[in-house]
């Protein structure tokens, strides 16, 4: 028996798409190999690198009245975790009080010292958050206290020589 | 008079409209997102810190990103991409004593072509501060306006109170 449908003559209707296709797919696979994402990276940022404590100090011009220096000590430190496993740890110290790995609780002091220096008539933008870290303090310790500085709405920080 | 009839169409290939369109889209995305040949100088390889707070550069192809490693002697090192050079490869920059002087002529030089140039710091985690230390001194003397400590966004858990 033979088919019917064998017979018809085939009409191909439209543009080949077939080199098209085959351009676009290598445009794809070129720009999926090559290409690199905007990583999930956010700055902090600061306008003054380094703050005095000896080499590197900014001097303000003349004229203009220094910030009031708020200063906030770092030690970095290792300890023991309830499992036993050494962990790295930092420690802050402002204003006479002493925060232990909390950014939170450090966050929260600095903002009531905010608070009373607003009180005293001097405005935050007055106010230099010196972070005075120690030679061994960890970066990520760092972060972590200039981010409790900024969760206490802080405007102005940097870091100083190391103690 | 006999009339002719047009014979029906079989159509014999699969229908590519819709990877077509799918494709397309795919390709538009990614001419739109990916940065292709384009290298801010930032090695990959430094596990940043991570934090909550923080921006998004406003102005990136103004910054001259430092990365801080430490050095085969474990002492401070930075590579950064010369902007004067074409931006082919990572220079190096030795910190062996906190005078810094390659790296603060870098800075200056740079400084003298772009008053007002931002420098991204990108440090390990773990670093410790001695090893960003004499590069912010470095910035400091080279009268670098703007500092950009680069972390990584932490994922934030948001819990509904009850």
């Amino acid at each position: 028996m033979r088919l019917k449908s064998a017979q018809k003559v085939h009409y191909d209707s439209g543009p080949n798409m077939t080199p098209l296709v085959d351009i676009v797919m290598v445009i794809l696979i070129f720009l999926m190999l090559t290409g690199t994402f905007a990583l999930g990276e956010h700055f902090l940022q600061s306008n003054v690198p380094i703050t005095s404590k000896g080499v590197g100090g900014v001097t303000p011009p003349p004229g203009k009245l220094p910030d009031e220096p708020l200063e906030i000590r770092v030690d970095g430190f290792t300890a023991k975790d309830q499992s036993g496993q050494t962990v790295d740890m930092w420690q802050a110290q402002a204003g006479g009080y002493t925060v232990r790995n909390d950014r939170k609780v450090l966050a929260e002091q600095l903002n009531k010292m905010r608070i009373a220096w607003n009180r005293n008539n001097t405005p935050t933008e007055k106010i230099q958050v010196q972070i005075n870290p120690s030679r061994i303090t960890k970066y990520k310790h760092l972060v972590e206290v200039y981010e409790a500085a900024l969760d206490a709405r802080f405007t102005k920080i940097s870091f100083t020589t190391a103690h | 008079m006999k009339q002719l009839k047009m014979p029906a169409a079989v159509d014999m290939h699969p229908n590519v409209t819709p990877l077509i369109d799918v494709v397309m889209c795919l390709i538009i995305f990614y001419m739109l997102v990916a940065k292709i040949g384009v290298s801010t100088g930032a090695e990959r390889r430094i596990e940043l810190p991570k934090s909550v707070q923080g921006n998004k550069l406003l102005d990136p192809g103004n910054t001259i990103t430092l990365n801080i490693i430490k050095g085969p002697r474990n002492e401070p090192f930075v590579t950064a991409m010369d902007p004067a050079k074409g931006g082919a490869r990572l220079e190096e920059f030795p910190l062996l004593d906190a005078s810094g002087k390659p790296l603060l002529k870098f800075l200056k030089r740079v400084r003298g072509q772009n008053n007002e140039f931002k420098a991204v710091i990108r440090a390990d985690q773990n670093l410790d501060y001695s090893y960003i230390e004499p590069v912010l001194i470095c910035c400091t003397e080279a009268q670098v306006k703007s500092i950009n400590f680069a972390t990584r966004q932490e994922e934030q858990v948001i819990t509904k109170g009850r």
